[in-house]
């Protein structure tokens, strides 16, 4: 096949895949229930708010009275700004995830299950998709239609929306793929051929055997997929398109990025921060696919 | 049947080309704002009809495009407008001369750094497969490689440019101008980008080496008296390194747009940077230009990727795989 990105392969099937320590699931588990718990009640914590600027505190290193984090050099506080920026990152990242997989997953099966030109068609714009690199779709979207008139920052859809929207479709082809090519492997299988032959009608044999077998394929690569997305949106932020100054993780560093010398710690803590996130997500793929594996074997 | 199979991948290869360039082209021509304003906005009416025929704003998508891609064919990228704003500017095959180069050799030395780390070690973990050796660096390469290469970068910034001083922090060195401060400058931006590859292609050849490990010619081998690092390296690397070669060249196609975070972390000014300017700016030309040649890349190291497996693999040849 001429495109085939290698992300998809499922490779080995468990037989190489090593024994991870389940405390790191724990460790991971116990992560992402401290973000989601700041990204919702992030506002009843005891802390500065995260746009309020202490201006007889700028640039407080870590460890400092009233700001546990330290602040930045405008002197808003890092930790505040960290609850806060969990329910940015996390919000942009489950929904385009979310929204992604859905669309992507019935494109995916449908083109699985009626082949022909619905199933040309949508592999085509799969490829198409998948020939522009994410950094550069997003950027271009973004830019466009956040900021439509460089003159008047204040023009255009909110970032965040603009944002989702992107990444949404960054996500689509990528789960979208990964739904067709499960679908048709599954379709291949022999109960399916044995409910074909006893007549069980296309569609109920789609809902009740195809499906079924599908979904979790996708929820471990969603997993790693929400952690794609909050990189990509700390690179957005990097170049300047990302969310609002300070409102996401990816938009604290950035704009933190010119002090790296004088306060490293508003740089680096965001950082260190998006990279455990991205390591809590992806342990928790990798362990639904060696779940899903130990079942397919079994199947 | 091999060249039917060739023909037809090469068909939709143009098609997907096709269909990105012309997408940009919609987008482009369809978005809100008008580009004149921004580009020319103390011009004369005259001098804006002049630039709105000169960008092909005056007819329809259609034509537009077609006469971008004839251009293009041409070595025509188009003109990057000057940011005074009075219409004039330098062409973008000039500042493509400049950008293209270093993001090239940016992406060929990262390809190389990765590929001479991941190999040996790829091929050392699937030889003691299973060994708490074996556990520990996958379990440890598994973390690295979910670490994003921004934040490797932006710290190595502070503790290797800023603690320890010892690499400049911003810049790209040409080669010509001074080999040693060249790799200087390239060290720092070459890490981060190598070290998520380095855990993600070793861990694919693992796999891949584990599964060939346990064919029946290399226990012919091994039963003929040869030396295990033989097998290992003449008998075994080639027959299971299929997918580490379609990730690897598939990531070579990424690279020249995406490692335009890291350019813009080490202020390298590589193409991806380029690109991200020509769309800050609003370069339209440029842009759709810039965005065809990643596609094209794309594109290219897709094909790459189809003849390797030939090469690489005897049984793919002539359909039989």
């Amino acid at each position: 096949m001429c495109f085939t990105p290698s992300s998809t392969r499922v490779s080995g099937a468990g037989v190489a895949s090593v024994k991870r320590a389940p405390v790191g699931l724990y460790l991971a588990s116990g992560w992402l229930l401290v973000c989601l718990f700041s990204a919702v009640f992030g506002d009843f914590f005891p802390l500065p708010k995260w746009d309020e600027f202490d201006y007889d505190n700028l640039g407080l290193p870590l460890f400092s009275e009233g700001h546990l984090l330290g602040t930045d050099y405008d002197g808003s506080d890092v930790l505040s700004g960290l609850v806060h920026g969990a329910r940015t990152s996390l919000g942009i990242s489950f929904t385009a995830v979310f929204i992604g997989s859905v669309i992507g997953g019935l494109l995916g099966i449908v083109s699985a299950y009626r082949r022909g030109w619905v199933d040309s068609v949508v592999t085509m714009y799969f490829n198409v998709s998948l020939a522009i690199p994410t950094i550069v779709l997003t950027l271009v979207m973004v830019a466009l239609f956040a900021t439509p008139d460089i003159g008047d920052p204040s023009a255009g859809w909110p970032r965040e929306l603009v944002l989702i929207i992107s990444l949404t479709l960054v996500i689509i082809p990528i789960l979208g793929r990964l739904a067709r090519g499960s679908a048709l492997s599954w379709s291949g299988r022999d109960f399916v051929l044995v409910a074909e032959s006893i007549g069980m009608k296309k569609r109920s044999i789609l809902w009740t055997h195809i499906i079924p077998n599908v979904l979790p394929a996708m929820m471990s690569v969603a997993f790693l997929a929400a952690g794609v997305v909050i990189v990509i949106e700390g690179g957005l932020a990097i170049l300047g398109v990302g969310a609002n100054p300070g409102a996401s993780w990816g938009s604290m560093l950035a704009k933190n990025r010119g002090e790296l010398a004088i306060a490293p710690h508003t740089t680096l803590v965001p950082a260190g921060i998006i990279a455990l996130t991205v390591m809590a997500l992806n342990y928790f793929g990798d362990y639904f696919r060696l779940r899903i594996d130990d079942r397919e074997s079994r199947i | 049947m091999r060249f039917q199979v060739a023909i037809r991948n090469l068909a939709k290869a143009a098609l997907v080309l096709f269909l990105v360039t012309f997408s940009i082209s919609i987008l482009v021509r369809f978005l809100p704002g008008d580009p004149i304003e921004i580009l020319m906005p103390f011009a004369t009416e005259e001098g804006r009809a002049a630039l709105r025929a000169e960008l092909g704003l005056d007819v329809n998508v259609v034509q537009y495009y077609f006469r971008w891609l004839s251009d293009l064919l041409r070595g025509d990228f188009g003109v990057w407008y000057a940011s005074t704003g009075d219409g004039g500017g330098v062409p973008v095959r000039s500042m493509l001369a400049i950008a293209l180069p270093r993001s090239l050799l940016i992406m060929l030395y990262t390809m190389v750094v990765s590929l001479v780390f991941a190999v040996p070690l790829g091929i050392f973990l699937a030889y003691r497969a299973e060994t708490r050796t074996d556990r520990t660096i996958s379990n440890v390469l598994f973390t690295i490689s979910s670490i994003p290469n921004f934040a490797i970068g932006l710290g190595l910034a502070f503790v290797v440019g800023v603690q320890l001083d010892l690499l400049p922090v911003i810049g790209y060195v040409p080669f010509a101008e001074s080999p040693s401060e060249h790799f200087k400058s390239l060290v720092m931006p070459l890490v981060s980008l190598s070290v998520g590859l380095v855990a993600t292609f070793s861990r694919l050849l693992r796999v891949d080496t584990i599964a060939t490990l346990r064919e029946d010619f290399v226990t012919m081998a091994s039963s003929k008296g040869l030396s295990n690092s033989w097998i290992l390296w003449r008998h075994v690397l080639r027959p299971s390194s299929s997918t580490l070669m379609t990730s690897a060249a598939l990531q070579m196609g990424a690279l020249i747009g995406g490692a335009v975070v890291i350019e813009s972390i080490f202020a390298l000014n590589g193409f991806g940077m380029l690109l991200a300017s020509a769309i800050a700016t609003r370069q339209y030309l440029a842009i759709q230009s810039l965005v065809a040649l990643i596609a094209i890349a794309y594109i290219v190291f897709n094909l790459i990727v189809d003849v390797l497996y030939a090469i690489v693999d005897p049984r793919v040849r002539g359909g039989r795989g």
